[in-house]
């Protein structure tokens, strides 16, 4: 395996970008990225790219925006692994230039949610629900028991549950949630390419917002974001030729899928019960922490860019991921050890629950992550210097998790 | 037993792109019967209908290079259809065939895809036929149709 770094990333401005298709937001990242890697549209040997499937309405849009992004003539491949893609999309890049298939690779993720007629995210959520809806057809099961699944909400009708799951389990109350969910929005005011900006924003505002389904407040749901992120990856060899000055190192990466925790959909059952153990997340992280030759995450990783559209998930992954032990997050909330001051800064970014372009999320958090290590993360850089940090995503049939370590030097420097 | 259908599912599902500010202008400007293309100020090259990236050399256009073509056109290849779907799985035979064509507009680079009315052969010069009531909108332009 070589030697791989990032050598530029890009992002849209993410939010509700009625002003252009889903081509033109791609090449608006893509080209960002290309510039901020200082390089030519000639230099990029390979493409990688993904989105969530069918959110968009356009079954194979990177058919359609090949050309906008200097595609033609080049080798290119599209993933889809549901929430995860901007993750899975980015290891896709990385082994692309690890193997020696190619030097010079770049990857970009991205989803335009305000393509859909109804609110939100609703018309892409319910065309993937409705590929489970035709499992459940196959057994004729009733529409109406549809209902109570956490199917019904895909993504966050689950996570509703899991957070219930969580609580029961780690003994942390909705008042922690409402601090994350304040933090979040902190951070995001200072990221300009953020969705959900809300400076100086307290707990106790988000406790005021209503609750929409127990335990989860209107303040603690992500938006529904247009985006796109990206990344250019190069080979040792490839940053040299093209006097690439600032980088950050891909460590180690690791994708691993959990049994299916999606209550069972077709009412079989699911050896999965508590929603909260993201066994994927646990596997990913200590087989990423191994091939980067991390044996204390807690105090060799500087800082970790989680996916978390909702709080709990960003208190129930900083778990599995190995830097706070099982059920105690928590209380590192309390003592502000997330904050982007604090000594394990935890999405500086804002994160997926003020910016969800779901796509581009998982892209978005090995951006972020990278942003830091270089030292160009702007108003949201945190204070402390930052060596390895972490990108992580969560998607699939919600069990499966990306990890991504990233340094400031190569492995076994 | 076999379950082909479900009903009273308490949400619709739709799409509503959105097509960007170029080709909303490109849509807007039916309403005058204009036609709009996209010149590159790098390259030269025309694309019809106009877009921000250059599908020749990838440079940025801007709303300034989007120009006005006299709609006139060169049949470049063309096809004949026999029969149309009916909306509801099947088909209808059509009495007369339909001409499709692949059209260079004048001043263009790039070709468009349109039905054609009358003796189209390759070669032929075609002019756009818009609709009575023109609103800005897709619908507009309903084919094209041979210069006599
Ligand atoms: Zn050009």
């Amino acid at each position: 395996m070589r030697r791989v770094a990032i050598i530029g990333c890009g992002q849209s401005k993410h939010g509700r970008r009625t002003d252009v298709n889903q081509a033109e937001l791609v090449a608006e990242a893509v080209w960002a990225a290309i510039e901020d890697a200082n390089i030519g549209p000639e230099d990029i040997e390979a493409y990688a790219v993904g989105n969530m499937q069918g959110f968009g309405g356009i079954c194979q849009p990177d058919l359609v925006f090949a050309d906008y992004i200097a595609a033609g003539g080049k080798a290119m491949q599209r993933v889809a692994t549901g929430g995860t893609v901007g993750g899975s999309t980015a290891h896709l890049g990385y082994y692309e230039v690890a193997s020696g298939m190619y030097d010079v690779v770049l990857a970009v993720s991205w989803e335009k949610h305000t393509d859909s007629a109804e609110p939100g995210a609703t018309t892409g959520l319910l065309h993937v629900a409705f590929a489970n809806l035709s499992y459940m057809m196959k057994i004729g099961m009733d529409m109406r028991s549809f209902a109570i699944m956490g199917l019904a909400g895909a993504a966050a009708g689950i996570s509703a549950y899991q957070a219930a799951f969580y609580m029961a389990r780690s003994g942390c109350r909705i008042e922690h949630f409402d601090m994350v969910a304040a933090k979040a929005r902190r951070n995001a005011a200072k990221n300009k390419y953020a969705h959900l900006k809300w400076p100086n924003c307290t707990p106790e505002d988000i406790a005021k917002t209503e609750m929409l389904i127990w335990p989860m407040r209107f303040g603690h749901v992500c938006p529904a974001s247009d985006g796109a992120s990206c990344v250019i990856y190069a080979n040792e060899d490839a940053v040299r030729r093209l006097g690439v000055k600032e980088v950050a190192w891909v460590k180690g990466v690791a994708a691993y899928a959990d049994e299916e925790a999606d209550q069972g959909e077709s009412y079989q059952g699911t050896a999965v019960v508590d929603y909260s153990d993201q066994t994927g997340a646990i596997l990913s992280a200590k087989k990423a922490y191994e091939r980067a030759g991390i044996k204390d995450p807690r105090k060799e990783i500087d800082m970790a860019e989680i996916y978390a559209p909702f709080p709990h998930q960003e208190l129930m992954f900083s778990e599995r991921l190995g830097f706070f032990d099982d059920g105690t997050a928590w209380k590192a909330v309390e003592e502000g050890v997330t904050e982007i001051d604090g000594d394990f800064p935890i999405c500086p970014s804002g994160g997926v629950n003020t910016t969800n372009a779901i796509g581009s999320s998982g892209m978005q958090r090995v951006v972020e992550a990278a942003l830091q290590i270089m030292g160009k993360a702007e108003d949201h850089q945190v204070p402390k210097d930052v060596r390895n940090a972490v990108a992580h995503a969560w998607g699939g049939q919600v069990q499966f998790n990306t990890v991504m370590v990233l340094g400031d030097r190569p492995k076994g420097w | 037993m076999g379950v082909d259908r479900y009903s009273g599912l308490p949400f619709v599902a739709r799409f509503r792109w959105n097509v960007g500010k170029t080709m909303e202008k490109f849509y807007r400007s039916f309403a005058e019967k204009k036609i709009l293309a996209a010149r590159c100020e790098k390259c030269g090259y025309t694309v019809v209908p106009p877009r921000q990236i250059c599908p020749k050399c990838y440079s940025t256009i801007s709303e300034e290079n989007l120009v006005e073509l006299s709609g006139k056109g060169v049949v470049e290849s063309l096809t004949e259809v026999a029969f149309k779907l009916d909306g509801k799985g099947g088909y209808i035979w059509l009495e007369k065939p339909e001409l499709l064509a692949a059209i260079r507009l004048e001043g263009a680079s790039s070709t468009i895809f349109a039905r054609v009315e009358g003796e189209a052969k390759v070669g032929s010069e075609v002019e756009p036929v818009w609709a009575e009531k023109i609103e800005g909108k897709p619908s507009d332009l309903i084919s094209f149709k041979v210069v006599e």
